[in-house]
């Protein structure tokens, strides 16, 4: 029966399918928000520190001492650069030190990087403030999270010192250029990070062609879990272990889950107010036609015919204002996403004391945009079973004379 | 089925019918006990003031509405015993209304509007398309058959429908206070193509009324005063 198509009317279905429409934006957004937050919390911490899963020594993560390094065989590296869902394999060292500027001294964590490895792989050198990033990989150089830097009263050209546990016990000791310092966009790294050239970071610990980690970059961060699989299957067990950040930091993940749960009330209201808005326009629509209902029915319509033609809209409807909002969704998340909101004032300072980068990012992942409109169609359709109720129980009398 | 040289046959026959209301506090008779027997062919007005029961009567007789008690049988069948669906299929064929006003439904053309009920039916394409042409003619607007029903004039939508009505070659059409919103003329030219249809396709019309002018074209006039039928006569 297509022609039942004909029915509606056009400023009606302009003005539901707007609600469907607005209510799908909103709710991309708000999902977009929630996890891009989330996903650039988890990013700048682990992309600049473990990693989102890392291949160490067995029970490097229990007791992270450089005594627990090993050998960086290429070979190695291959080996997991060449799992599926691997995009980099990153070696590190890294140990506890003591860093002092011109008269001030913090305990902080050095890391022997290779800097044109980072550049490519995790877009390192983009964090650079002020100063300039290595160019060679053998320089005596080093960058500072800005925080350090600042509390230890350095800036590019000045000399950082370095002073801790070598391998083995050895004495390790160090002078650096300060080449530049870095906004990590996690507050807690950028107080107290410390990037050297692996090469020279080797040479300071006394752990010649020794690293503590590999950490390992992947194409989809929201499935970790089979590439996880995967390493596990190519790895020396009983030598190595490959843990996800997860794994690592499970205080970041409760604190994700317990987070989420908000979330998902506000998420919640949301859906409720607009199906509310929803069942209004929906039931308004019916009243508006209660009398082009009576009449059907007395010149011989069936009301379940009346339900279905109803039913049939609401989809029709329902699915020209999803596919609107998701495209239009689609479109403003993505902006947004190459221009990221940064934060200022009081909130800014609220997201830092929690950890948090004050900047809200939105998330790209195609399932916010499916589930997004998946469950407003669901609405719309259980929904306009309310007015296909009222017609159901219409008297048809009582329907023409309204 | 009796040939139009036959006998008429019965199309209306109700029994002691009554509808009774429970108002607020006394409950209205708006029908109280009335006898009708309408024969096939036959033009008649259903008069009486406002309040006296012409609506709630033809709606009873139209299975729009459950009596409280008493019976309508209508063309044999006895509407009081069918299902809320049955009696929907049993209106598509054999009932046609007119009502006072807003007939239409809005987003239709006049020739779709004409066309749904016999859609409906199930009748072919071409048949109907023949069929809608022909009603349209009939009631004189042929040139209107694309109009959207708020394109059209108060009377004009009144004869599109009349026009509906006869679509589905009922055996009676209803129609209640189908010229109250109407001037004069187009009340008069309503009820003149209302007597031409009833004669050359011998459609049975029951209508209501309380406009002098539109009795006057009555063949039988039945009146009502509260809910009772105090006269009943035939003129020519
Ligand atoms: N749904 C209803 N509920 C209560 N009373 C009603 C209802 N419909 C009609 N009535 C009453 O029944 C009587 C007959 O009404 P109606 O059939 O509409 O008369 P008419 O069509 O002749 O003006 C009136 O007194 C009216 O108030
Ligand atoms: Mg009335």
């Amino acid at each position: 029966m297509s022609w039942l198509n004909l029915w509606r009317n056009r400023r009606r279905t302009l003005i539901t399918a707007a609600s469907v429409y607005f209510a799908v934006i909103l709710s991309i957004i708000m999902r977009s928000a929630t996890l891009g937050v989330y996903d650039n919390m988890i990013h700048n911490f682990v992309t600049f520190s473990s990693g989102y899963m890392q291949v160490h020594l067995k029970g490097y993560w229990e007791e992270s001492n450089i005594d627990n390094a090993m050998e960086h065989r290429a070979s190695l590296a291959d080996t997991f650069g060449r799992v599926a869902g691997v995009t980099a394999v990153i070696p590190r060292l890294q140990s506890f030190v003591l860093a002092s500027g011109a008269d001030q001294t913090k305990g902080a964590m050095a890391m022997g990087i290779i800097p044109s490895l980072e550049r490519s792989a995790t877009r390192f050198s983009e964090k650079l403030t002020v100063g300039s990033y290595p160019r060679s990989d053998t320089d005596r150089v080093a960058l500072l999270g800005e925080e350090l830097a600042l509390r230890l009263k350095l800036k590019p050209g000045d000399t950082l010192v370095l002073i801790g546990q070598g391998y083995r016990a050895a004495s390790a000791a160090g002078m650096f250029r300060v080449a530049g310092l870095l906004q990590l966009g996690s507050p807690e790294l950028n107080q107290r990070m410390i990037f050297l050239p692996l090469k020279r970071a080797q040479e300071m610990f006394g752990a010649e062609s020794l690293i503590t980690s590999l950490a390992l970059q992947v194409g989809n961060p929201a499935a970790l879990e089979p590439v996880h699989q995967r390493l596990r299957q190519v790895l020396d067990t009983a030598r190595l272990e490959v843990k996800t950040w997860k794994e690592m930091y499970p205080e970041m993940d409760q604190f994700i889950t317990a987070d989420s749960s908000g979330h998902i009330i506000m998420s919640g209201i949301l859906y409720l107010m607009i199906s509310f808005g929803l069942l209004g326009t929906l039931l308004m629509m019916t009243m508006e036609r209660t009398h082009e209902f009576g009449i059907l029915i007395a010149l011989g319509l069936r009301k379940s015919k009346i339900g279905l033609m109803l039913l049939g809209e609401s989809v029709i409807i329902a699915l020209m204002g999803c596919a609107m909002g998701m495209l239009s969704g689609f479109g403003i998340v993505w902006w947004f996403q190459s221009n990221p909101i940064r934060l200022t004032g009081q909130l800014r300072d609220m997201y830092i004391s929690y950890g948090i980068d004050p900047v809200i990012a939105l998330s790209t992942r195609p399932d916010i945009f499916y589930i997004q409109a998946v469950v407003v169609l669901v609405i719309s359709v259980v929904l306009v079973l309310a007015p296909v109720w009222k017609v159901m129980r219409l008297k048809p009398v009582e329907a023409i004379n309204s | 089925m009796n040939q139009a040289n036959a006998k008429p046959a019965t199309v209306i026959d109700a029994h002691e019918l009554s509808k009774v209301y429970n108002g607020h506090q006394i409950p209205v008779r708006a029908v109280d006990n009335v006898h009708l027997h309408i024969e096939e062919g036959e033009f008649t007005a259903i008069v009486g003031p406002s309040g006296s029961g012409k609506s709630t009567l033809l709606h009873l007789i139209g299975g729009l509405d459950a009596p409280t008690a008493g019976s309508v049988i209508l063309a044999g069948t006895d509407l009081t015993q069918l299902s809320e669906n049955e009696l929907i299929d049993f209106r598509l064929h054999n009932i046609g209304f007119v009502f006072q006003a807003y007939n239409l439904v809005p987003v239709l053309t006049a020739r779709e509007n004409v066309g749904f009920v016999m859609q409906l039916q199930g009748v072919p394409r071409e048949e109907r398309e023949a069929r809608v042409r022909t009603l349209l003619e009939e009631v004189g607007l042929a040139d209107k058959a694309e109009s959207k029903p708020g394109k059209l004039s108060g009377g004009q939508q009144q004869r599109v429908a009349v026009a509906r009505a006869l679509a589905s070659k009922p055996r009676i059409v209803l129609a209640d206070e189908p010229t109250a919103n109407l001037d004069s003329v187009s009340a008069a030219n309503l009820l003149d193509i209302m007597a031409r249809l009833n004669r050359d396709e011998n459609i049975t019309f029951l209508f209501s009324t309380h406009d002098q002018r539109v009795i006057e074209k009555a063949r039988r006039v039945i009146t009502l005063v509260d809910g009772r039928v105090v006269s009943d006569e035939i003129r020519q």
